[in-house]
């Protein structure tokens, strides 16, 4: 090490020395822009030297050069140019826009491609879009980012699965995820929770490791994955080592949650209040010989109920504590590169009881053996443990709390939790219980690029995914519902795939001007997963919490399954001119899901563009600087889920202790695909030196064989009921449109803005038998979106009589509906009356930067999608559905006389006055919110010098800190993570908010 | 070099090639439907599934879905419709407060539950019933097609009782039924329902052939006498009291089941007392018994005590020191304040499904109405029932006394609607023949078939 750094002290000072011998001159100039302006505040630098200067307010500058170096001339938002130094000492230059947005490289499956070139929609989103935000997945940090990309988090608890609609839903039953590939692989994102409630399985990516995410949106970019691609595909790029001086970074950052939003429930007085009116009105509690008192003090422990209030609200949450920490090192030289990272987060979620740690290393390595052959290695690992609640549907999870009839006491005098609640308490559970899941995952790459020949590649790559899931949950005899001594549940699950491409790319250039792209190749995949699990009861203390120390073992499981998938894909890329582009591919792909009548699949796809700015008669446009316009056709499939879903199946049971054979599945050995066919016509623009530039796309998916459980007369005598088979259309039509500006681009100061919005028309067209679908309140019927509300119509209050009334909406004999109202509601007709799907998202970002302030933010919107409160007839009934504390409004807006004019019925103790499940409870989910915003200080360039480092920037920023809704609910994107589903979506019921977080951070460069 | 790299690719292609046999992969924790119908022994386990699926309710929603219906929640349904003063809900549970409150909407959750958990049972008895001819001992076939005959008949019965109009002793029995289905599953099929007066007939058919097949002993499984007594239960609800005494009798005379000593022991064990002629296995492995999650509280597994025994049933025993009266327990938490019933108070117990107490007092009533003494004379037998439990003698015998007897002894044990029903008595206000006495036809049935004819007083 020491003679190294003595070689290059040795050869810096000759060069030095060789600096100082050369003959130097003044060289002045004239700096401007491509339209011939002066530019002011050029930097312009010798290269390799720390002689450097800037243009005045004319453009002009003078600097010493000798002949042979050579000057750097940057500028913001204009490329680099570079100029040696001859025989003259003038040297005047003109600036270029630079055009790296357009330039840029997007992954593309298989390879990369020029973003000017390419022909296909394809959204990219880099590195330091979505850095800081303080999110422990990555893909909450995309929100907002991409047109026509929905992303939404299941609710508030830090392991809740997200959601990622590209382009509207797709399918009903299959897959509506799209597919995640890591630089190259598929990626396992099975939910394998072990609550009914969804986790997010790519919690084990640190965002800090992305270098890039690349979207594929249409058919024709998407093709490439056949089988897979119907919901898009998300391509991770991870960071990779650059040739040159290692640079070191060091983030570091904390912050502090809480609840984006909480709810106003009723105290204790206006309960009470609430609740003696309610008995007036029904005298239920007096026809069984009891009374109000009576009642409240038997919930009250050892304490008066008249002296209690308690807001079970704030039991409910808790403040919310994050660290993260992540360092890297990057760096390399000619032959070796790497990338190492090594990361912790410790997250404390804002419902008690919530809590995430995640451990996580990285190291990517490129080798360069000689001059045909790269080698390479990627691999990670990371270890997540999380410490998980009950899901939404129990009693036992903290947000359930806000049922609790506030005059019961949280804790007994002498500080014991109260256990005479109405519902079970939870903080028993929080005491008493735990559960912890620790998912730990390595994913791992090795690679060769082979160069065949001079223009003949072949790229080998092996992958690995781990994924292993412990579980370990321990109930203390205290908890709620145990009536054993005690129960301990552990499980392992262990997924992994395993993953081989082999693909050919043949790059040539013929003639002047004609570029061909040749990709011939196949992948091989396979999936396996084994669980097993044990259930023991009865422990001789609460100290004792494995297995081993149970007295009864009163349950256990193990589980094996896999699948394969074998494809071929080749792939063809033309252009002529640097305007004339041409794509097509085609994909076949064979599946062990698929039924015996059609193992295999085909997948084609066509695109085209033209870059008319290219033409001679747009290339003078002052204004116009760039214009393409773009259309592709491809098709897609999507896999089923079930493994083994075309087979007729019986599967294990018992009775008694004996063998029992449990018929489980219908057999359909025609079961195939479901295959989307889209078309895309897209327009990208550039006006000022693309200054504006942007995006406008039109597409139209059309979803066939869309795979059913398709419920069949319970007389058929099948399995549940159902059977698998391929039926039913849906559409998807949508605009997207994104448009990005600098608004401001001067020396000091840049300001940049992002909008972008999506309009997306989701249509079921088919279904089988034309028959309504119906999940609970979610339909799917022909004409109407994707899992639209069905629900019988409130129609408000009777002012003479405080009923809760309902439109019949019962058919009249020419057809119309009777819009008349009743007050029973078993006698209403249900109809569609919304959906939980948003007609617009859009997402705005912009960047400040001054010196060294920087600013920005992004805001995310939502519009015309609804949502249904599954609590509300518990929240909302003026007590007529239990005990369960109610929403202010009930107290507040109750009919109370003959000629009140209000939307909240009569409340009457355990009657049904307008609680039936009813478009009461569904609301306009429309938001702006604005999802994260970020100031940040770097300290200047001067300064770093001095003290050896390359960056110190430090920063606050916030997530969630506003959202802009009518909704009365926690939040308008929170779902029910107990029974949502791709045909159960839009209800909520206790679902906690998404956490507002302030976080202060500090970046590091060395 | 050169060799090198065309090794390379010969390498990757062989590779290729050879991988399409990787796509032909099997379940391993299923068998096809050729495979479970191959053997005796396989056969033998689908007809167990039938009555696994009776006693199950499934975890964490795992595909298929069942109910518990004879682990409890048919008796819970027949008692919280049946009744109005004898018990009261305390639960958070729609469909079963809809059910006590008698305003049934025709997606109830219990009667859809009981409809499609129902033809899944049925979907395994009668694919047992169409591969007898797997099996080669000859009472082994008998056996297998006994059982199967049996849960079908008892599921037919319980099924035409909630779903259609109480059996007309008169006759002409044409209100709708339940859709009759012999025929092993078939995705294809849609069927009407059929009458009152075929769906009995065919209850009838099923459990007489049982009876004529079943082994006078079975283990856990349903023997000869549990078929006669089922078939006394169908008899009695019809009104054909001689052959429901006959039936009963049998079964008291032959069978070896007899009343425990104490009132409490023919509920206080997790297997099956003597005094039980059927009953649903539950283990701490296997099922869930549904009874204990509704009537007993939080500390015995319950969900806290859902429905409560009140005064006025309290109130109907003619004295305090009556075991049967006083085998309660003050309930907890949610039930804080109220009185629970100490039948369902273990939650690992078998569901009964029937015994023998109930056997007296079918051949008491039926022949207290025919005038006769079969067995027993009935006043005699209602006090031998009485002394179990340290009621003193009755000194005569009414009808409203054997049957508030029935009352007194099987409250909670899923009589009190069928009993009110043939007996033409009021519930709370509602005629016996109220449609809201009957269950809606469930909408999913129809959404599914829509030859399914509604009840009347449901849309």
């Amino acid at each position: 090490m020491k003679v190294k750094l003595r070689l290059w002290a040795i050869a810096l000072a000759i060069c030095c020395f060789t600096t100082l011998q050369a003959q130097e001159n003044t060289i002045t100039g004239t700096v401007t822009d491509q339209a011939g302006v002066p530019l002011p505040g050029v930097n312009i630098l010798v290269d390799g030297t720390t002689t450097g200067t800037q243009t005045d307010f004319d453009g002009n500058y003078a600097i010493s050069a000798a002949q042979g170096q050579v000057l750097v001339f940057t500028y913001i938002g204009q490329r680099t140019q570079r100029v040696t130094v001859g025989a003259q000492n003038t040297i005047n230059v003109q600036m270029q826009e630079d055009a790296q947005a357009l330039d840029e490289v997007v992954v593309v499956g298989f390879g990369t491609q020029i973003k000017r070139k390419v022909t296909d929609n394809i959204a990219k989103i880099e590195a330091d879009e979505i850095g800081g935000i303080a999110t422990p997945s990555f893909q909450g940090a995309l929100i907002g980012k991409a047109p026509g990309v929905q992303i939404t988090q299941t609710n508030g608890k830090l392991d809740g699965g997200l959601n990622i609609t590209i382009r509207g839903l797709s399918s009903v039953t299959a897959s509506q995820q799209p597919l995640f590939v890591i630089d190259g692989i598929e990626m396992n994102n099975n939910n394998i929770s072990s609550t009914t409630a969804p986790t997010n399985p790519l919690l084990a990516l640190n965002p800090n490791d992305i270098a890039s995410i690349d979207i594929l949106k249409d058919a024709s970019a998407a093709a490439i994955f056949g089988a897979k691609g119907t919901n898009g595909v998300v391509l991770i790029t991870t960071k990779r080592g650059k040739q040159g001086k290692s640079s070191i970074s060091l983030d570091v950052s904390t912050s502090y949650g809480e609840p984006s939003n909480t709810r106003d429930w009723l105290n204790a007085a206006d309960y009470i209040t609430l609740l003696e009116e309610a008995e007036a009105n029904s005298g239920f509690l007096n026809s069984i010989g009891l009374t109000v008192d009576g009642l409240l003090q038997g919930f009250a422990g050892d304490q008066d109920f008249r002296n209690v209030d308690t807001d079970w609200q704030e039991f409910a949450f808790q403040d919310s504590y994050i660290q993260d920490v992540n360092l890297s090192v990057s760096g390399g030289n000619e032959k070796t590169k790497s990338f190492i990272s090594g990361g912790y987060t410790d997250n404390e979620g804002i419902v008690r009881g919530n809590a995430l740690q995640r451990y996580s290393v990285r190291a990517n390595i490129d080798h360069k053996v000689n001059d045909w052959l790269n080698l390479g290695l990627n691999s990670s690992y990371s270890s997540t443990i999380i410490d998980r609640i009950a899901n939404d549907n129990s009693f036992l999870t903290p947000m359930q709390a806000i049922a609790q009839i506030p005059t019961s006491p949280a804790f007994l005098s002498n500080g014991d939790i109260n256990g005479n609640t109405l519902y079970a308490n939870f903080l028993l559970q929080d005491r008493f219980s735990f559960r912890t899941t620790k998912q730990r995952r390595l994913l791992g790459k090795v690679f060769a690029e082979i160069k065949l020949l001079e223009k003949l590649r072949l790229q080998t790559e092996l992958g690995y995914d781990y994924l292993n899931q412990t579980v370990d949950r321990n109930t203390g005899r205290l908890a709620p519902f145990q009536s054993t001594n005690g129960q301990t549940f552990a499980s392992d699950d262990g997924a992994e795939i395993i993953s081989t491409n082999n693909y050919l790319t043949y790059d040539t250039t013929f003639g002047e001007a004609s570029n061909f792209t040749f990709v011939l190749g196949s992948n091989f995949t396979r999936f396996k997963n084994r669980t097993t699990s044990v259930t023991g009861d009865g422990f001789p203390t609460d100290d004792f919490k494995s297995v081993a120390s149970a007295a009864l073992i009163s349950a256990g499981d193990g589980t094996f399954t896999n699948w394969a998938q074998l494809s071929y894909f080749a792939r063809v890329t033309y252009d002529y001119a640097g305007k004339y582009l041409f794509k097509a591919s085609i994909r076949r792909d064979g599946s062990s899901r698929f039924g015996a009548e059609n193992q295999f699949g085909y997948f084609p796809a066509a695109s085209a563009g033209w870059i008319i700015s290219e033409e001679d008669f747009l290339s003078g446009s002052g204004t116009l600087s760039y214009l393409k316009l773009r259309g592709s056709w491809g098709i897609n499939g999507n896999t089923p889920i079930a493994n083994f879903g075309s087979l007729g199946l019986f599967g294990g049971a018992s009775y008694n202790g004996e063998s029992a054979l449990e018929f489980t599945q219908g057999a359909n050995p025609d079961l195939k695909w479901e295959e989307t066919e889209q078309i895309n016509f897209g327009l990208d623009f550039g006006f000022l030196n693309n200054r504006i530039s942007g995006e406008i796309d039109y597409y139209k998916k059309k979803t066939k064989d869309l795979l059913f459980n398709t419920r069949v007369p319970f007389e058929a005598l099948l399995p549940s009921h159902r059977v698998l088979q391929n039926v039913g259309n849906l559409e998807n039509e949508g605009f997207e449109f994104s448009l990005n500006t600098t608004n401001i681009q001067t020396q000091n100061l840049s300001w940049k803005t992002n909008l972008n919005f999506a309009i997306n028309k989701n249509k079921i067209t088919n279904l089988p038998n034309g028959e309504d679908l119906i999940t609970t309140r979610n339909i799917l019927r022909e004409g109407e979106p994707i899992n639209s509300f069905y629900l019988i119509e409130y129609a408000g209050v009777d002012p003479a009589n405080g009923d809760a009334l309902y439109v019949l909406n019962t058919e009249n004999p020419d057809g119309t509906l009777d819009k008349s109202t009743t007050n029973d509601p078993t006698a209403a007709e249900r109809i569609v009356a919304g959906n939980p799907n948003p007609d617009v998202i859009a997402g705005l970002s912009s960047n400040f930067n001054y010196k060294g302030l920087d600013f920005s933010f992004t805001f995310q919107g939502q519009w015309g999608g609804q949502r249904y409160n599954n609590a509300g007839s518990f929240q909302e009934t003026g007590l007529g559905n239990g005990l369960d504390n109610q929403d202010q409004i009930i107290f507040d807006r109750r009919w109370q006389n003959p000629g009140d004019i209000t939307d909240v019925p009569q409340a009457r103790l355990f009657v049904n006055n307008g609680h039936s499940e009813s478009t009461r409870y569904m609301q306009d989910a429309d938001f702006i919110r604005l999802r994260n915003v970020a100031i940040g200080y770097s300290l200047p360039q001067e300064v770093l010098e001095r003290i050896g480092m390359s960056r110190i920037r430090i920063y606050v920023s916030g997530l969630n800190l506003l959202t802009f809704t009518d909704y009365r609910g926690y939040d308008p994107e929170s779902s029910d993570d107990a029974s949502i589903s791709n045909t159960n979506s839009g209800t909520t019921f206790y679902s906690a908010p998404q956490a507002r977080v302030y976080t202060l951070g500090l970046n590091l460069g060395f | 070099m050169k060799y090198i790299k065309i090794l390379i690719i010969s390498v990757l292609l062989t590779g290729l090639v050879s991988c399409e046999k990787e796509l032909d992969l099997q379940p391993q924790q299923s068998i096809s439907i050729d495979a479970a119908t191959a053997t005796p022994e396989n056969v033998n386990a689908i007809l167990l599934e039938a009555y696994d699926i009776g006693r199950n309710t499934s975890p964490d929603n795992v595909a298929p879905l069942y109910f518990g219906l004879y682990s409890g929640q048919i008796n819970i349904a027949i008692d919280l419709l049946g009744n109005t003063d004898q018990v009261s809900w305390n639960g958070t549970f729609s469909n079963l407060r809809d059910l006590f409150n008698k305003a049934l909407i025709n997606d109830n959750l219990s009667a859809l539950n009981f409809y499609a958990d129902s033809y899944a049972m049925i979907g395994h008895v009668n694919t047992v019933l169409a591969n007898l001819d797997k099996f080669e001992d000859t009472s082994e076939q008998n056996r297998v097609e006994g059982e199967a005959k049996f849960l079908r008949g008892l599921i037919y019965f319980d099924m035409v009782r909630v779903f259609g109009q109480q059996y007309n002793p008169g006759g002409n029995n044409s209100q709708l039924g339940v859709p009759i289905v012999l025929l092993p599953p078939d995705v294809s099929r849609a069927v009407p329902r059929d009458t009152v007066e075929d769906v009995y007939a065919q209850v009838i058919s099923d459990l007489t052939d049982a009876a004529s097949l079943l082994p006078a002993s079975n283990g856990a499984r349903a023997d000869r006498y549990a078929a006669l007594a089922v078939l006394a239960r169908v008899y009695l609800q019809q009104s054909n009291f001689a052959a429901a005494r006959d039936a009963a009798n049998e079964v008291l005379q032959d069978s070896g089941h007899t009343l425990t000593a104490t009132y409490a022991e023919a509920f206080d064990t997790d297997d099956n007392p003597i005094e039980t002629i059927f009953s649903w296995v539950v283990t701490v492995q296997e099922g869930t018994n549904e009874s204990n999650t509704h009537y007993a509280t939080q500390a015995l597994g319950g969900r806290g005590g859902d429905i409560a025994v009140t005064q006025t049933y309290l109130d109907k025993f003619d004295t305090p020191t009556d075991q049967r009266r006083n085998f309660t327990y003050p309930g907890e938490g949610v039930s804080d304040g109220f009185t629970l019933t100490s039948k369902f108070a273990r939650q690992f117990a078998n569901a009964t499904h029937i015994r023998i107490a109930e056997m007296h007092l079918i051949r008491a009533e039926s022949n207290f109405r025919l005038g006769t003494s079969v067995g027993l004379p009935p006043l005699d037998e209602i006090n031998a029932l009485r002394a179990r439990s340290s009621a003193p003698p009755l000194a005569a015998l009414t009808l409203d006394l054997i049957l508030n007897e029935r009352e007194l002894e099987l409250a909670f044990e899923g009589f009190t609607l069928h009993d009110y029903k043939r007996t033409q008595r009021d519930i709370g206000g509602l005629s016996w023949d109220d449609n809201r006495l009957v269950f809606p036809i469930p909408q999913s049935a129809r959404d599914r078939n829509p030859l399914l004819e509604q009840n009347p007083g449901y849309n």
